[in-house]
């Protein structure tokens, strides 16, 4: 075998390892556990729930809170980073959600709402979330300010414009690719995210914490299963709408030049 | 970066620093109360304000300090596995295949990253244990007549879960630092006669270790505090911190909780602090932190 060969042997191997867990809660979700026949029962079943309504509301409603709140408070921190003379500092305490696991997070927000006596809500779980989505958003925005030259924009304070107006003219074209991966990177995250908001969502579900308090209390289900083909469903959807979006946006640029 | 950037007016510092200021309180408050709670003694339903190390005595002398013990080995011995697994794939992206691939496999490698991983989890769950396909296709092809037992709920399916949840990851902080390396600079070595296992210990290696202590992090943390995972696939009784913690939050200890959250926040801060030390965050952020 050659090493070329080898090495398509690998990375395929990869993602095969990597695709492998999507197909299973499908066939559970069609396979009857008594009978081992194949039906679509369990799909009907799950749209007739009440409480998965409710928390599927609250999923979509999170992921447009936190794809708005975490790439403006990312630019915000991004700016920060260049217009005060503390980056370093500003950087670290950014980041440090990153490097504090999920469960110990969960432990001191719920305390602390706890100790000012705010409620579990969805308030609750939104911040959560965006504490979690933050690093991430701030770490695209800044990557992709770097790769602007600061220079465009003391040409526009030099032809006389304030700093509001550089910013939105010069800066903010240039880096707006940055700020809407942000953006979908906080909604997936969002969407995605189990463990912190199960610690504080009180009475609330999210999709995500629904089929996670239903594993604890009462195991899978053919429904649950159904549940989770459906969520990858719409995971890859989204993805495939990116996808589409990508190629538009790419072809309307390439027009434009040409 | 010049001074007129720098500039600084009352209303850039209130536009940007009220923002950024309420996500430090946000994010340290919580971390520095969780540490006070720690101190505080517990009452049988709920707490007490007041200083005792009740609780940290009783985390350090019982069986929640195996637990502690095991999440350290099985995270950092997990890190080491996925760190090795995700070089390689970052290595082979970047220096294998064309750049046009290059953009697809990472792409492919994306995608079953963003479907939450407690869902992969389940799925693992169910093609690991002793019915599932795994066991099956072993006896069908005739390595083993009966099914496989260490297969699900053992370190070795917890290994795997960790590694099919973070691994994909740290991809791409590794191909983020190798993509960044000049070309020039590895056929120089070339040409100044290192043989190719030289060039990447003395070349690559080197100017990749931003990226490789980045994925090493995120590996870690993740590992360590995992809660799904070691439910899952480690079955009844198998304990990392993340369960440790959840657990006592359960039953409403939250002294108790606090104590060992605050542990675990410790020893993090304690490797981010070694990081930054070792690494400068400008190898890591390039030219964002200026001149």
């Amino acid at each position: 075998m050659t090493s070329r060969s080898l090495v398509w042997l690998f990375l395929i191997g990869v993602l095969v390892f990597l695709y492998a867990p999507l197909v299973p809660p499908v066939l559970l979700a069609m396979q009857d556990p008594a009978t081992g026949t194949m039906n679509f029962t369990s799909f009907g079943a799950i749209a007739g729930d009440q409480m998965l309504m409710g928390a599927l509301l609250n999923s979509v409603i999170l992921a447009i809170i936190v794809g708005i709140a975490a790439p403006l408070l990312g630019l915000a921190a991004a700016q920060a980073v260049r217009a005060f003379g503390i980056p370093r500092l500003i950087i670290t305490v950014i980041l440090l959600p990153l490097f504090i696991p999920g469960a110990s997070m969960g432990v001191s927000t719920s305390l602390f709402f706890k100790l000012t006596a705010i409620p579990p809500s969805l308030f609750t779980m939104a911040v959560v979330q965006i504490l979690w989505a933050l690093p991430f958003a701030f770490l695209i925005i800044l990557t992709v300010m770097s790769g602007f030259d600061t220079i465009y924009l003391e040409a526009a304070y030099t032809c006389g414009s304030n700093r509001l107006q550089a910013f939105w003219d010069i800066e903010l074209p240039q880096i707006a690719p940055g700020i809407s991966g942000a953006a979908i990177f906080s909604i997936i995250l969002s969407f995605n995210e189990t463990v912190r908001t199960a610690i504080v969502q009180g009475g609330n579900n999210t999709v995500q914490t629904f089929v996670w308090s239903r594993y604890q209390q009462v195991g899978l289900t053919p429904n649950m299963y159904a549940l989770m083909s459906l969520i990858i469903a719409v995971t890859l959807l989204l993805i495939l709408a990116l996808v589409v979006l990508g190629r538009r946006g790419q072809a309307a640029t390439t027009a434009n030049e040409g | 970066m010049s001074f007129a950037i720098k500039r600084r007016d009352a209303g850039t510092i209130a536009l940007l620093g009220g923002p950024v200021l309420i996500c430090a309180v946000a994010i340290i408050a919580p971390l520095v109360l969780t540490l006070m709670v720690s101190f505080w003694e517990r009452q049988m339903i709920g707490m007490k304000p007041g200083f005792t190390l009740a609780s940290y005595a009783l985390f350090f002398e019982g069986a929640r300090f195996t637990v502690l013990q095991r999440s350290f080995w099985v995270a950092a011995s997990a890190t080491i596995i996925m760190l090795a697994i995700a070089y390689l794939v970052a290595y082979l992206a970047t220096f294998k295949l064309s750049p046009q691939r290059t953009r697809i496999f990472l792409f492919l490698l994306s995608v079953p990253f963003l479907v939450n991983y407690v869902i992969r989890t389940f799925a693992w769950a169910y093609l690991l244990g002793r019915t599932g396909p795994i066991n099956g296709f072993l006896q069908l092809i005739g390595l083993t007549g009966a099914p496989v037992d260490w297969l699900l709920f053992s370190d070795f399916s917890v290994y795997l879960g960790l590694i099919a949840a973070y691994m994909p990851f740290m991809v791409y902080p590794i191909w983020l630092s190798l993509s960044a390396i000049d070309r020039r600079l590895i056929e120089a070595s070339w040409m100044l006669g290192e043989p190719p296992l030289g060039t990447f210990l003395r070349v690559v290696l080197p100017l990749s270790l931003p990226g490789v202590s980045a994925a090493a992090i995120f590996g870690f943390v993740g590992s360590f505090g995992e809660v799904a995972v070691s439910q899952i696939l480690g079955g009844v009784g198998y304990q990392l911190m993340g369960n440790a913690i959840t657990s006592s939050l359960d039953v409403l200890n939250y002294p108790m909780a606090a104590a060992m959250s605050s542990v675990v926040v410790g020893c993090m801060l304690l490797m981010l602090t070694l990081w930054l030390r070792f690494f400068d965050l400008r190898l890591f952020l390039g030219k964002m932190l200026g001149r």
